[in-house]
């Protein structure tokens, strides 16, 4: 029994795991009948303000998404991570290293040098969730996370992202913590665990390594670049 | 002269660090370097836990890489805890004997993608008579001290340059962790004047 079990461990259970990954068709079905229905695909990025590896994938996939028929949701959270992930602290400094090497693929030089404290920009955050998805969003978003991570340095001056939401929006920006964890919650239940994190047909992909991926996907569900 | 050293942090147990070996190892074909293999006991058996929403997505996405990559992968056979230990051990003695590359190369894909168990002889020898080593020497490298604290220094070293998961790549201090990073250690390489071309 024992050795089955195990055989079941090792072998059985990962290589099932790798078959079902490759069943694409429920998923091309459900993109194809959006498109009959008139209806765009959608890809939800979970991402947090505090880090630059999320700047890059907001920067990069707004670049990138440019000419698909998809709806762009931009989903930031505050909260998250494996629990009681002991190396947690270590990635969020990692992550500076890792963010100078993003910046440079798309251009762009990495302004920080230290991590900032997910709390500090949880303000954004709680904007982003209660405004209405749509370009000024992206516009937004895309603008705030270059300032952030690749033309600033030091504490925040939340005056000046207000500045920006109104050049955005044309009106103040309005918070709502709730609609912050209301994402958390949401990432958790697609399945992943940290960001930068895209959900599209039922797939999920760090953000920020597998763009070539997310390309793909979205060409393999019809959703190209007209 | 003495080349540039790069170090090259690695698990048999971990499938990225199976996605990083052709390309990992070919930096040492286009750059003058000296790549050291260091082999480290996976994080399970190093009493950290993974949880069940990363494995499950780790397999999907490494499914998705290998693909991309024109890499086979899916007839896994976990090498968790004996496994690991055995081929840990041989590349060690691989290292000795300069056939570290082959015996990495060889052994992940069997794990990974040929569903071979290298926690019995039968398993390890198939792999070890593949890769060029004689048994013999891969059979005695299993028992020998010398050989399992070379393996206990590679781990306590990856943790000692806070580092946490695997591959990992390190030169003149800048780490490296992924095999979606070594284009960026590539250009890095290349930017110190390390091209051989």
């Amino acid at each position: 029994m024992s050795q089955l079990r195990d055989r079941a461990e090792r072998e059985i259970g990962p290589r099932l795991i790798v078959a079902a990954s490759t069943v694409t068709a429920p998923a091309r079905a459900a993109a194809g009948a959006r498109r009959l229905a008139g209806r765009s695909g959608r890809v939800e990025l979970y991402f947090g303000f505090d880090e630059p590896t999320s700047a890059f994938a907001v920067i990069d996939l707004a670049q990138r998404l440019h000419g698909r028929k998809v709806i762009f949701d931009l989903l930031p959270v505050v909260e998250r991570g494996i629990e009681d992930d002991p190396a947690l602290e270590r990635k969020r400094v990692y992550r500076i290293a890792d963010g100078r090497r993003l910046g440079r693929r798309i251009g762009l030089t990495l302004s920080r040098s230290e991590p900032i404290d997910p709390q500090q920009t949880a303000f954004l955050a709680a904007w982003v969730a209660a405004a209405p998805r749509g370009a000024a969003l992206t516009r937004f978003c895309v603008a705030a996370c270059r300032r952030l991570w690749f033309e600033s340095d030091g504490p925040l001056d939340e005056g000046r992202y207000e500045e920006l939401w109104r050049e955005c929006f044309g009106s103040a920006p309005v918070a709502d913590g709730a609609a912050v964890r209301a994402n958390e919650q949401q990432m958790t239940s697609r399945g992943p665990y940290e960001t930068p994190s895209a959900w599209i047909g039922g797939r999920w992909f760090f953000a920020h390594d597998r763009s070539a991926q997310i390309a793909d996907w979205l060409d393999e569900l019809g959703w190209t670049v007209k | 002269m003495a080349e540039p050293r790069v170090d090259y942090f690695y698990s048999f147990r971990s499938p990225y660090s199976y996605l990083s070996g052709p390309r990992g190892f070919a930096l040492a074909d286009n750059f003058q370097i000296d790549l050291r293999f260091r082999g480290v006991i996976p994080m399970m058996m190093r009493g950290e836990s993974v949880p069940t929403a990363k494995r499950l997505h780790t397999m999907r996405d490494v499914k998705r890489e290998a693909d991309r990559l024109g890499m086979p992968f899916g007839r896994i056979h976990d090498p968790l805890g004996e496994g690991a230990t055995r081929t840990l051990a041989v590349s060690e003695y691989a290292i000795d004997v300069g056939r570290v590359r082959e015996f990495v190369l060889t052994a992940a894909q069997a794990i990974w993608a040929e569903a071979t168990d290298p926690a019995t002889d039968e398993g390890l020898r198939l792999i070890c008579e593949k890769a060029g080593l004689e048994w013999e020497g891969c059979h005695a490298a299993l028992s020998d001290p010398a050989i399992a604290d070379r393996v206990e220094a590679n781990t306590l070293e990856l943790t000692q340059i806070g580092h946490w998961g695997v591959p990992v790549f390190v030169f003149e201090g800048e780490q490296f962790w992924g095999q979606d990073r070594i284009d960026d250690l590539a250009l890095l390489l290349d930017d110190a004047g390390l091209s051989r071309h």
